[in-house]
């Protein structure tokens, strides 16, 4: 079958003008071949795009993310109109303009889930790069550690963290929103650990590496130059992976009360708002403005982690 | 009458056509061996033939079989032929069997697949299938798994498989192309009776005009997709009319080693020594089929020297610690027992700290992988990757090393245009001579060559041989030549040591070892090489276009 493969290389590498490319734009040029990371982009575009003009939206509408409309939004009765043209999702139950919110919460949502990946791939990476290369004792200690973290349950330490972040006097010492970032870190940088480790253990002894060792490379060069530009496409794919889940993640804690406070919005938040106060059935979409924001979100970047495994993989594509 | 003809076969995947208008014919009782390197056609025209290739591809042509047309048939009808009256036999006989049934299991699926049998006739039948591809005490290993085979033992496996509903064509691709010599030469030798006892037609497919040399009686020689020639075996080996042929003649080393061996020198002077490797004893940590630690002896009390500007060659077949001892040499691996010493100087013995190599050493003692695939970044450029020895190794500035990388292309004949290129974007003789040049390029005095050609066409590899020697005069160098292949090892080998199962069992200069081997071992492997039926008979005169 070696004759299927070679075909499977030169279809992407033929010809003088891709020769004189960069890998890079090799690699740009599958991914917007391919048809799930193209669907994942438009999804996650439309997500940051809402999540930038949500000033402007809210500008257009006369509506703050935080201002109470109680006489324009709210019936008689003190419950929420539906969509109107003033308020495009309707109200909730304190008549705020729940698309407005949403937009925001959006921003929220990016801003807390983005960089608590970030630093957990980049943490993460770095303790799995360390302990698969060197093996040995640092190797046991390091699996032991990652052992042990994943054997916190999520919630709870989560709900502990934050309630110890309370002074005598019941005011946060910490920012909530830092501590959220710092919990889903502390919670996800095990599986970017996990992954690079193994990866590293396989490639340590695969003659690539034995070949920079020949040459007098140091463990440092090996590392970053040899081994991490392997690894990197799958670590990539897996913080695309791992970025949904902690999306969820920071709704969960919001729900529960414990990571962004009210009256800022975060969909958890809004959530946790249409459910505890069953306006939901008579406002739907002070649920659905959330829940399909974070439908969206989530699956914008699933989507998008399929495509860039698809064409990143390099078990895909091997020889 | 033909059991299996081709007419006019093209194979095309997308635009990229693959095999253009091939025709071949094969009779019961014959063998037809298609020859041609990586990349030729030879595996997709008979996977296309038979409905193998995925959907991808589109074939075309004519394919009769007993005289019905087998390309547009339905996969329904494909499937009731293969097995039955096609059986097939692949190189790689790890990834064809299932790891987790036992061998009885898969040679009765064959069956089975295609008729009803009780439980007793079937076990009945493997056994007998068992003792005919010579597995002895077949009873006893019906019910092993693939792993506790060897290689040759699970080919014989595959071979069972393929026969065991006496197909009427046998077709074998490159099915000794992943085994030792020895073990080549008795799957040769069972292929060759199977066929006679079955009265079946066999296409055998290989890279090497040598290996088929003692079974075809007809031989098709394929490049890009197309006939190059084809005739009788007789003709082939003995008036090739094709320049193309000629050459893969020359690189196929036929009629063993006497003819090729290197004119008698004279002796030459004795040269300083460079490495020397004294008493050198290494053992892995392996498993017992207990659970229990067992200690396997990879290397034991094993010594020779490497003189200066020498190329010492060490053959065996695999798991005779050859590679362990490249990779002790080079200071990867750390010995048991015993020490390495590079003019003189002590630096790898057991222990902690044991390995001790400074700058100046590592620069001297370079590595050529087997596998350029494996060896060479694939996220790099050619250029990156062989500046890295000047940058790591060196203080030279960006001017001069840019300056000794264009140097160093052209000191393994390479065009300067591959520079911007990736590995991947290298033909497999390409990627070895960047794997060389990166080994040459802090100017050691000694490259350890673990098989840096058993992965190449036999063409190339005949270029990256003489690419080697003459490496050897410009520079100076001394070369470790780890090979299993003693045809290349005569070649280019001043001395050769045999190594088996860990122990040096010959050493000398390799025209007197292989010119009248004194050890058993060796004789067996040198018995083993294909083409002697042809050196028997009258060799051609050696083949002039050599490349």
């Amino acid at each position: 079958m070696a004759e299927v493969h070679a075909l499977a290389g030169t279809e992407v590498f033929e010809g003088r003008r891709d020769v004189v490319r960069s890998y890079g734009s090799l690699v740009i040029g599958a991914l917007l071949r391919e048809k799930s990371f193209r669907a994942g982009v438009i999804i996650i575009a439309f997500v940051a795009v809402g999540a930038m003009l949500a000033p402007a939206v809210a500008w257009l509408l006369g509506h703050g993310p935080t201002e109470q409309f109680r006489d324009t939004a709210l019936t008689e009765m003190g419950l929420p109109t539906g969509p109107t043209l003033e308020f495009p999702l309707g109200a909730d139950g304190n008549g705020r303009d729940v698309l407005v919110r949403t937009l925001y919460g959006a921003r929220v949502s990016l801003a807390i889930a983005i960089p608590a990946t970030t630093l957990a791939m980049i943490i993460g990476t770095a303790i799995g790069l360390v302990s698969g290369f060197l093996g040995g004792r640092i190797d046991r200690i390091v699996s032991q550690g990652i052992d042990i973290a994943l054997s916190f349950p999520f919630i709870v330490t989560a709900l502990s963290l934050l309630t110890l972040n309370r002074g005598a006097d019941g005011k946060v010492l910490v920012a909530p929103s830092l501590v959220v970032v710092l919990i889903i870190t502390l919670f996800s940088w095990t599986y970017f650990a996990r992954l690079t480790r193994g990866l590293v253990l396989v490639l340590r002894r695969s003659p690539l590496v034995e070949a920079a060792q020949t040459i007098g490379a140091s463990k440092a060069h090996i590392i970053l130059r040899e081994i991490l530009p392997n690894i990197a496409p799958v670590i990539l794919v897996y913080w695309a992976v791992q970025l949904p889940t902690n999306i969820v993640a920071e709704a969960t804690l919001s729900f529960l009360g414990v990571g962004v406070q009210a009256p800022e919005p975060s969909w958890g938040t809004m959530i946790a708002e249409a459910q505890r106060s069953s306006l939901y059935q008579v406002q739907p979409w002070f649920l659905l403005g959330p829940g399909i924001a974070l439908f969206l979100t989530v699956a914008g970047f699933n989507t998008l982690s399929a495509g860039l495994r698809n064409v990143l993989d390099p078990r895909r594509h091997s020889g | 009458m033909a059991i299996f003809s081709v007419a006019g076969l093209h194979v095309a995947f997308g635009m990229s056509k693959v095999v253009q208008g091939v025709s071949f014919a094969v009779e019961p009782g014959k063998t037809l061996a298609i020859v041609g390197e990586s990349g030729s056609g030879k595996s997709a025209s008979l996977l296309g033939a038979t409905g193998l290739l995925p959907p991808a591809a589109t074939v075309s042509g004519s394919v009769l079989h007993k005289g019905e047309q087998l390309l547009g048939l339905p996969a329904r009808e494909m499937r009731k032929r293969r097995g039955a009256e096609i059986g097939f036999i692949f190189q790689d006989p790890l990834s064809n069997l299932h790891p987790l049934k036992t061998i009885g299991e898969q040679i009765g699926e064959a069956v089975t697949a295609h008729r009803r049998v009780g439980r007793t006739e079937l076990r009945e039948l493997v056994l007998g299938l068992l003792a005919d591809v010579g597995i002895r005490n077949p009873a006893a290993r019906i019910n092993d798994y693939p792993r506790q085979f060897s290689g040759g033992m699970r080919q014989r496996v595959m071979i069972a498989a393929a026969i065991a509903l006496n197909p009427g064509l046998i077709i074998a691709d490159e099915p000794t192309t992943a085994l030792d010599v020895t073990v080549q030469a008795s799957i040769l030798d069972l292929l060759k009776r199977i066929q006679q006892d079955h009265g079946a037609a066999m296409i055998f497919v290989s890279h090497d005009l040598a290996v088929v040399s003692d079974i075809a009686d007809d031989v098709l020689v394929m490049r890009s997709g197309q006939v190059v020639e084809q005739s009788s075996a007789r003709v082939i080996y003995h008036a090739p009319r094709q320049a193309y042929t000629q050459e893969l003649l020359g690189a196929a080393r036929l009629g063993g080693l006497a003819a090729r061996a290197p004119e008698p020198l004279p002796p030459p002077p004795p040269k300083p020594n460079l490495l020397s490797i004294s008493g050198v004893w290494r053992s892995f940590a392996g498993r017992s089929r207990v659970g229990g630690r067992l200690i396997r002896p990879v290397l034991q009390d094993v010594s020779f020297d490497i003189g200066e500007n020498e190329i010492v060659g060490l053959v065996g077949e695999s798991g005779s610690g050859k590679s362990t001892i490249g990779r002790l040499v080079a200071g990867l691996d750390q010995p048991d027992e015993g020490k390495l010493s590079m003019r003189e100087r002590v630096y790898s013995r057991p222990g902690p700290g044991g390995i001790d190599i400074d700058r100046q050493l590592r620069s001297e003692i370079q590595v050529v992988f087997q596998d350029p695939y494996a060896s060479l970044n694939p996220r790099r450029r050619v250029r990156s990757i062989l500046a890295e020895p000047f940058i790591v190794g060196t203080q030279l500035d960006a001017v001069a090393i840019r300056r000794r990388v264009q140097e160093l292309v052209l000191d393994v004949e390479l065009n300067e245009d591959l520079l911007d290129r990736f590995p991947a974007q290298l033909s497999g003789g390409q990627r070895q001579r960047v794997a060389i040049a990166r080994a040459i390029a802090l100017e050691p005095s000694l490259v350890v060559a673990d098989e840096p050609v058993s992965a190449l066409d036999v063409t190339t590899q005949v270029k990256i041989i003489r690419l080697l020697q003459t490496l050897r005069e410009r520079k100076k160098l001394s070369l470790l030549f780890i090979s299993h292949d003693l045809g290349v090892v005569s070649e280019l080998c001043d001395r050769v040591i045999v190594l088996d199962k860990g122990l040096a069992v010959d050493a000398g200069e390799t025209a007197k070892v292989f010119g009248a081997p004194r050890h058993p071992y060796t004789r067996k492997l040198i018995d083993a090489i294909p083409g002697k039926s042809l050196q028997e008979s009258t060799m051609p005169q050696k083949v002039a276009a050599h490349g």
